[in-house]
């Protein structure tokens, strides 16, 4: 087989990864796409460029993509390509339920989109609260493929996260302990552990979901002993690890990258990974935290308060790590490492307006306004993207066997902070000032017009900046410097196999002694292993 | 080695269903109403099921997927509901799966088949014979 039926019939961990992540790119563009066609429409007051109803399926299928055809798939993509690399192994666990969980993700995100066609996207917002998603409200087809296509992508999504459970516990090169492993794929474990505890319950829910508008079931009817609150619960016990399945990986990504850049050894491993499974347990704990707004007594809320600010502290425990790390080292600012140190940065923001929104009443003042959608974009796009944009920059030479080019990557680093910020930053303030989220246009109140407007244009210099970063991919493909095996002097062990790697990973079998089995080998007069 | 992969596999499989009826069952149990559901044939519905993971216990493929054709086919004329409904797929899908496996994937089948008859026993003893919440 070759060409193209060798991707279609592809079951080899490294086809598989890359071919999630293509899938992802697709839909990125489609997503970015639908997110200038909003920032258009909400440049200036009173603007009439598209239809209400456009809007509402528009920022529906905005949100609904980037978070389940972008966001996992991307991250599930890196941990299918690199996490049996990083642990000496040659294949997953169970190659063929890999290219299964790849393909009905594809096919799910298809289903979605097949919606445009029909001329009924879903319309109900990326978590579609009932009633509003029940056949009385909604009773176009959108919500159905919604549903369908979600259904799909759980599925997908468990089926990936057990292969990667499973490769981890089976196939780790010999002497590579649980107390050894490279903390990329220690929290892809941990995050693929949370899909299979989470994702059920958004499968739950779809299921009743769908037979509530297809077969007259009652789940989330109140007039027939139904309850729609019942459907934010169980959205949310799903929804709140969500946010964590996708931002566990990329915390992975930065733990692996700002070592080696740094020159000094991750700080406090065991503290970056237990706070992993600390944060693990605490967000199935937290998900009332979506529904302060909804009179569930005091005490009920006081202890999801409690608990979401707990988070924090695993969290900041992490970014402390990082900063450990950093301090007193020699550190090469190549454009993964830029991206690195910005995603401290911006997360932070993101993490600090997530304290603020545990704190009750100022989430009553805040909820629904432009303030919950800055904070979401500082998360998974300060957080999620920017750390998978140092990983892309990073293992790019890995997955090619070229390097990106430096240039265009400090320009097109410099655009996307800068746009990012323009475009979300201001988003606080409109928030602040009363702004109501999944409003399709806003009177000509003081500073509304002026946010908004450095709002889209940031969102414009933002979509240069992703440009030029796709631009350089694509001419790094075919000119880009050739990398060899490991361009970065780094320590994991996808660095010692070829770039890219061959269908057998290693020819031999490596073993492993200490966290940074590659120095092990390049210093045989100081390794890991001789100074514990 | 192929075998301790899909065991453990099935097992977080398992894990996440159970995770899929405990909600499930929760939902329909407090929010939705319960068909009727005549005493007597549940507990014939019920010796069938257990018949046949005893068959599956045994090793007897064959005898297992006889004994659950005729269970789906019972379920199928007496109940419907959600939650018999979605229970009924992954039974199905388990009596092909069972059906075409090779001999060596029993022990794996083995522990998905005890798990159905686990989440039928918590539907009919909670939800259909636990009374109304």
């Amino acid at each position: 087989m070759s060409g193209f039926s060798a991707w279609l019939c592809a079951i080899d961990h490294k086809r598989i990864g890359i071919l999630y992540m293509l899938s992802a790119l697709l839909f990125m563009l489609a997503g970015g796409m639908e997110a200038m066609v909003l920032r258009a429409q909400l440049a200036a007051p009173n603007l009439k460029l598209i239809a209400p109803e456009t809007y509402d399926q528009i920022f529906t299928m905005h949100g609904t993509t980037m978070i389940f055809l972008v966001a996992m798939p991307v991250l599930t993509g890196f941990g299918v390509y690199l996490t049996p690399l990083m642990i000496g192994a040659n294949e997953m666990a169970l190659p063929r339920l890999g290219a299964l969980s790849f393909w009905l993700q594809f096919f799910g995100g298809v289903l979605l989109y097949i919606s445009f066609a029909t001329g009924a996207a879903p319309d109900a917002g990326w978590f579609s609260y009932a009633p509003l998603s029940e056949k009385a409200f909604s009773p176009g087809a959108g919500l159905d493929y919604w549903a369908l296509a979600l259904l799909m992508i759980a599925g997908s999504s468990i089926g990936s996260a057990i292969n990667l459970i499973v490769t981890v516990a089976t196939e780790r090169a010999p002497g590579m302990t649980m107390r050894l492993v490279p903390l990329f794929a220690w929290m892809t474990l941990v995050a693929s552990i949370m899909i299979v505890f989470a994702l059920p319950a958004l499968a739950a829910s779809l299921v009743m979901l769908l037979s509530d508008r297809l077969l007259h079931a009652r789940f989330f009817d109140p007039a027939q002993g139904g309850a729609p609150l019942l459907w934010q619960h169980y959205f949310w016990i799903f929804g709140h690890p969500e946010v964590y399945i996708v931002v566990l990986p990329a915390f992975g990504m930065i733990s692996e990258i700002i070592p080696v850049f740094s020159r000094k050894p991750i700080f406090g491993y065991p503290f970056v990974a237990t706070s992993t499974v600390a944060i693990a347990f605490l967000s199935y704990g937290v998900w009332v935290h979506h529904m302060f707004a909804v009179a569930l007594g005091r005490n009920v809320l006081a202890v999801f308060a409690a608990a979401s600010m707990l988070i924090a502290v695993p969290t900041g425990m992490k970014i402390f790590s990082w900063i450990a790390t950093m301090w007193g080292g020699a550190i090469r600012f190549t454009t993964a490492m830029l991206f690195a140190i910005a995603f401290l940065l911006e997360f932070t923001v993101g993490g600090l307006s997530g304290v603020a929104f545990a704190t009750v009443p100022v989430d009553w003042q805040l909820t629904d306004t432009y303030f919950v959608v800055a904070h979401i974009h500082y998360v998974l796009v300060g957080g999620t993207i920017f750390a998978l944009l140092a990983g892309v920059h990073y293992w790019f030479p890995k997955i090619s066997g070229r390097l990106l080019d430096e240039k265009l990557g400090r320009w097109s680093f410099w655009l996307i902070v800068l746009g990012f910020n323009a475009a979300f930053f201001v988003q606080h303030f409109l928030g602040l000032l009363g702004m109501r989220r999944r409003v399709y246009t806003y009177p000509d109140i003081p500073w509304f017009g002026a946010l908004n407007l450095i709002s889209t244009l940031g969102a414009g210099i933002l979509v240069f900046g992703i440009v030029l970063f796709l631009a350089n991919v694509a001419m790094s493909v075919y000119f880009g410097t050739v990398a060899g095996k490991d361009p970065w002097n780094a320590w994991t062990l996808e660095w010692a196999a070829a770039s890219p790697p061959l269908l057998q990973n290693f020819a031999e079998t490596p073993e492993v002694r200490s966290r940074r089995p590659l120095w092990d080998l390049k210093h045989p007069e100081a390794p890991d292993w001789g100074s514990t | 080695m192929t075998e301790r992969r899909t065991l453990l596999g099935m097992a977080m499989f398992l894990i996440a269903e159970a995770v899929f009826f405990f909600l499930l069952i929760l939902a329909c149990k407090y929010f939705a109403a319960i068909p009727y559901l005549n005493s007597r044939s549940g507990w014939i519905l019920t010796i069938l099921l257990l018949a046949s993971t005893a068959s599956m216990w045994r090793g007897w493929r064959w005898g297992t997927i006889a004994l659950g054709v005729i269970f789906l086919v019972g379920l199928w004329g007496t109940l419907s509901s959600v939650l018999t409904a979605v229970l009924g797929l992954f039974l199905f899908a388990g009596l092909i799966a069972l059906a075409i496996v090779p001999v060596s994937a029993l022990r794996t089948m083995a522990l998905y088949w005890y798990f159905l008859t686990a989440v039928w026993l918590a539907i009919f003893l909670y939800v259909y014979r636990g009374g109304a919440a």
